[in-house]
């Protein structure tokens, strides 16, 4: 599903050129739920990214599905996105000017994905799943961070993409709220979506099928 | 509806207040421009329809005088498809007990067969009977009466004979009556007699069968009717063919409103400035927005769609705001025209072409502008604009400009701190200043052309010493009219001269000879000498005539053919006179037909008295005087006309000043909105709201005194530069170019009164955010 060959990446900065990843090799397969655990910093999010054509390796080949995504140009690859890959972020990350199911119609509008009438219905029953249906159609800013991620999720679930990734998405919750949330996760993978998650806590052991741990850049080999 | 247009259409909700600046701003400026297109197309239309309308003559052939016969014989000619015999004599008028008034009579055989040139009856008798005379209804002013009241006519015989102003006509191929400050009078053959004069007509108004547009055709058809006038053993005096289906003033009408339409689209421009700020920051403000939708799956171009569609969204709505506005325009605008030209406008319908391009413009207007900001908006990579890192926003400090605005004021003062705040956002102050200037600039320049203007025609006048003109029909010696002139009272001096025409290879000019010595008038010279006493062969060409006659150069010698004689003549000199057409001066010897008088007193009464004594005391001397137009009087036509351009230049500045205003006021909200979370620190280290409000008016006044001071520095030589321009196209001439200061003070005022006004409301409501909102705000 995930193949990862001899990816680096290295970005410009005053003080002069910082790896942020090295010589990643690696392989996930489909349905797989895949926890990417290290320290603030050692690279999780660049990891991430990389996988959802989000920021490009320096050097090294990215394939998804089979895709090389890293020779996409950047809307080819938003085009590929919005159909392959769900994202979940740490802040939750939702338009403030559109409500709930607004924010989950918001990827099928641009990947045209469904019939424009059956878009509303989709993100309801999808809201219904992650269990804020009542909040359907509610502005972000009057629900709660548990609530807000949870409608992010339904948001990445939208157009049935075969590859979810989450970056921090408990980061910004209280434990109760971060266990309901990784068990939706987990419920994904149950059904055969493969799942990403970059997290600093080490909690998640529980949920997880596998473990990646990273630091400095580089992949601990013990974890693989 | 997708929710991408939900987003565009909520995210403007969301900040209604200032896209209602924004459409308001686009608004004036396409409500301009829409008035101006309008009035145009009305205009255009409705002058040309009118004139049209009175089938007017192709071309006017003076003779000495025309009998049936010979109209027949003209009219054999089938491109010939109508001459139609008139007269016109130039007398004075009188309603009150002593105020003579020039007038144009025109004298009409058959009013019931009018064919050519027609008349519109308006009120009161149609056709005039004997004794009786109809008035121009623009002329009604100038001759001070009204239907119904007796005036004194008399022509150069001096007769003076009263006659009933039985009504009114509108003779639209005439030159507003005010204007020219004459009155026009219609009378038929048998009141002519009864006026003493001979009862002959002596001009024919002829109409081309075919072609009645190609000038080229007239002049050929003309000169097969001049052969005929002469075979016939009368005597062709002048010809006059109009530019065929233009009213006189078409042309002049065309190009003030080609100006107005000019600045309809500088405004425009203007107001696009604000999209350009509006935009730029909105897609500031969103960037993390935008990285997500790109996460998600949004392309650039779909992402971009939803910011075009605000701007859509921008242009439309101002498009129904400013189709009435500018409809409402135009009509004000159509009106004052129509007074100015002295004809009706049937209809206000606005074609559909002007609807079409108006909306057209309206709506491109805002894309336009908008897709610098949208297209540099959307571009940043998804990893930058998510990342905490990547999107540098403008850190203030970073340049030497920034350490230097740090070091004004020393010590920490609201208004360093105001001034290093209005300098955050370079490009935003910059298109800000932009517009606020122009309105600055424009407020400066319409006083200064006005200085200009009147200082122009100080110094026009002022070289003219003499307060009275008065022509005479025939040319005497000066003893005759001097004992006139030493019978009347209130003569302080007095001069004879004469007044000619001559032509330089066929092209003709005015030619005035005066005393060498004149106490009466001035010559600025610019060239060469003045006529000096002892001069005979002498001539000094004034601007006008020596920019249309190379050869008319101090120091050359030229032929000039006067009557039928040819004399040479050396030029000795070019004097400048503003606003005036082609003139030659000589020196004077021997009769004279106009006198120049400086009164002792030169108020309009004191003249009236002079005028009518001195006529009386002419008539004794057996003088006819023709006309008398005092220096006042001609003065007032002029200023008439430079008020046109004042007015017009003031209306500019306050549009371009309003526009600036909701520009400022958009730029402080957009600093207000973005530093939010600073004002919360401010707040939570004990600043209170008061301070904040003042912080932000500060800001707001230190940007209007920065728009001053450029408009300041670049008034001169806008002003000048828009002076000469409106002065060439009215007049073909230059202005004598002052400056107005107290428009530098007035404008001050202004930019700060403004600028404290455009900053109050975005001051106040960020006064009053709470520390809580304010640094929660994401
Ligand atoms: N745009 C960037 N420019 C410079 N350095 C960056 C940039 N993005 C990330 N880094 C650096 O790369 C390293 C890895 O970052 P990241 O992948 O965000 O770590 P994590 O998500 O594990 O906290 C960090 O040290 C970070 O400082
Ligand atoms: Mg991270």
């Amino acid at each position: 599903m995930i193949s990862l060959h001899q990816v680096s990446k290295s970005y410009e900065t005053p003080a002069g050129k910082f790896s942020a990843l090295r010589d990643i090799d690696l392989e996930i397969d489909r349905g797989e739920f895949v926890g990417v655990v290290g320290k603030s910093g050692s690279g999780k999010s660049t990891l991430l990214n990389m996988v959802a054509g989000i920021d490009r390796p320096s050097s090294g080949s990215v394939g998804v599905a089979g895709t090389a995504i890293h020779g996409l140009s950047e809307n080819k690859l938003a085009v590929w996105r919005g159909r392959n890959v769900g994202f979940v972020f740490q802040f939750f990350q939702l338009l403030p000017t559109l409500t709930a199911a607004e924010n989950v119609m918001l990827p099928m509008d641009f990947s045209k994905s469904f019939p424009f009438r059956e878009r509303r219905k989709r993100a309801l029953a999808l809201l219904e799943r992650v269990a804020v249906g009542a909040h359907a159609d509610k502005l972000p800013a009057t629900l709660s961070g548990g609530e807000q991620q949870r409608v992010a999720i339904a948001r990445a679930l939208a157009n049935e993409p075969s590859l979810v990734l989450a970056d921090e998405p408990t980061g910004n919750l209280d434990s109760v709220t971060a266990t309901a949330i990784l068990d939706l996760f987990r419920d994904m993978a149950n059904q055969g979506t493969t799942v990403v998650i970059a997290t600093h806590e080490a909690d998640i052991a529980r949920v997880i099928d596998r473990r990646i741990e990273i630091s400095d850049g580089k992949i601990r080999p013990s974890s693989v | 509806m997708t929710t991408l247009w939900r987003k565009a259409i909520r995210d403007f909700w969301h900040e209604r207040a200032r896209t209602a600046l924004v459409v308001l701003a686009i608004a004036l400026g396409i409500s301009a421009f829409a008035a101006v297109l309008s009035s145009y197309a009305i205009l255009t239309r409705e002058l040309d329809r009118g004139y049209l309308a009175t089938n007017p003559a192709s071309a006017v052939i003076r003779v000495d005088s025309i009998d049936d016969d010979l109209v027949n014989a003209i009219l054999q000619n089938p491109e010939v498809s109508d001459a139609e015999p008139r007269r016109t004599i130039s007398g004075q008028l009188k309603s009150g007990p002593v105020q003579w008034r020039n007038v144009m009579l025109f004298v009409v055989n058959d009013y019931g067969n009018i064919r050519v040139s027609k008349l519109v009856p308006e009120k009161g008798a149609w056709p005039p009977a004997t004794g009786e005379i109809l008035i121009e209804r623009d002329a009604f002013q100038v001759a001070k009466a009204s239907i119904g009241d007796a005036v004194i006519i008399k022509t150069a015989n001096g007769v003076e004979q009263p006659l009933v102003i039985s009504g009114s006509v509108h003779d639209v191929g005439q030159a507003q009556a005010r204007m020219e400050n004459i009155v026009y009078g219609y009378i038929n053959l048998a009141t002519l007699a009864q006026l003493g004069e001979d009862p002959y007509l002596n001009q024919l108004n002829i109409l081309v069968a075919e072609n009645r547009f190609d000038k080229d055709h007239i002049r050929r058809v003309v000169a097969d009717v001049e052969e005929v006038i002469k075979s016939r053993g009368h005597e062709v005096r002048r010809t006059d063919i109009p530019t065929p289906g233009k009213h006189p003033h078409s042309d002049l009408t065309g190009i003030l409103l080609l100006a107005m339409s000019s600045f309809g689209l500088f405004v425009l421009v203007l107001s696009g400035i604000l999209v350009i700020n509006l935009l730029t920051a909105m897609m500031a403000s969103q960037v993390r927005q935008i990285g997500v939708m790109k996460a998600i799956g949004g392309t650039r171009w779909q992402i971009a769609r939803i910011y075009f569609g605000q701007a859509l969204f921008l242009g439309i709505a101002a498009v129904i705001v400013s189709v009435p506005l500018g409809i409402l325009g135009s009509r004000a605008l159509c009106r004052y025209m129509a007074m100015f030209l002295n004809f009706d406008i049937n209809s206000f319908a606005v074609p559909l072409w002007v609807y079409l391009l108006v909306a057209v413009i309206g709506v491109a207007a805002p894309l336009i502008a908008a897709a610098y900001p949208v297209w540099s908006g959307t571009r940043a990579p998804v990893r930058v604009a998510l990342s905490d890192f990547g999107l540098s926003q403008t850190t203030f400090g970073a340049s030497a400009f920034d350490r230097a605005l740090t070091r004004i004021g020393g010590t920490f003062s609201l208004i360093a701190f105001a001034i290093r705040n209005s300098f955050r956002r370079r490009a935003r102050l910059a298109l800000t200043l932009l517009t606020l200037a122009a309105g600055g600039l424009f407020f400066l320049s319409a006083l200064n052309v006005r200085a200009s203007m009147i200082n122009t025609l100080d110094q026009l006048f002022g070289a003219r010493k003499f307060d009275l003109t008065v022509s005479f029909v025939n040319s005497y010696e000066m003893e005759k009219i001097q004992r006139a002139i030493n019978n009347t009272q209130g003569i302080s001096k007095a001069e004879g001269w004469f007044a000619t025409e001559a032509s330089l290879e066929a092209r003709r000019f005015n030619v005035v000879a005066l005393p060498p010595d004149s106490q009466l008038q001035e010559f600025d010279i610019i060239e060469g000498r003045s006529l000096a006493p002892g001069d005979t062969d002498t001539i000094v060409v004034n601007n006008a005539l020596a920019s249309r006659e190379p050869k008319m150069r101090a120091g050359e010698t030229v032929m000039l053919r006067m009557g039928n004689a040819e004399t040479t003549w050396r030029v000795v000199g070019v004097a400048r006179e503003a606003f005036s057409p082609a003139v030659a001066y000589i020196p004077h010897s021997g009769m004279v037909n106009n006198l120049r008088l400086a009164l002792d007193k030169s108020d309009p009464d004191a003249v009236s008295l002079v005028k009518a004594d001195l006529d009386r005391n002419l008539e004794q001397e057996g003088v006819r005087a023709r006309s008398s137009v005092s220096t006042a009087d001609t003065r007032f036509a002029f200023d008439q006309h430079m008020l046109m351009i004042y007015v017009f230049l003031i209306v500019m500045s306050s549009i371009i000043g309003g526009v600036g205003g909701l520009g400022l006021m958009t730029t402080m909200s957009l600093n207000v909105f973005e530093r939010r979370r600073e004002m919360g620190v401010m707040r939570a280290l004990g600043a209170t709201p008061r301070i904040i409000w003042l912080m932000i008016v500060a800001e707001g006044v230190v940007i209007g005194v920065l728009s001053w001071t450029i408009a300041a520095i670049l008034a001169w030589p806008i002003s000048k530069a828009i002076g000469d321009f409106m002065v060439k196209i009215m007049f073909k001439s230059g202005l004598d170019f002052v400056f107005e200061p107290v428009g530098l003070l007035i404008w001050i005022a202004v930019s700060i009164g403004l600028s404290a006004a455009a900053s109050f409301l975005p001051a106040w409501r960020a006064s009053r955010v709470t520390v809580r909102e304010a640094l929660a705000y994401e």
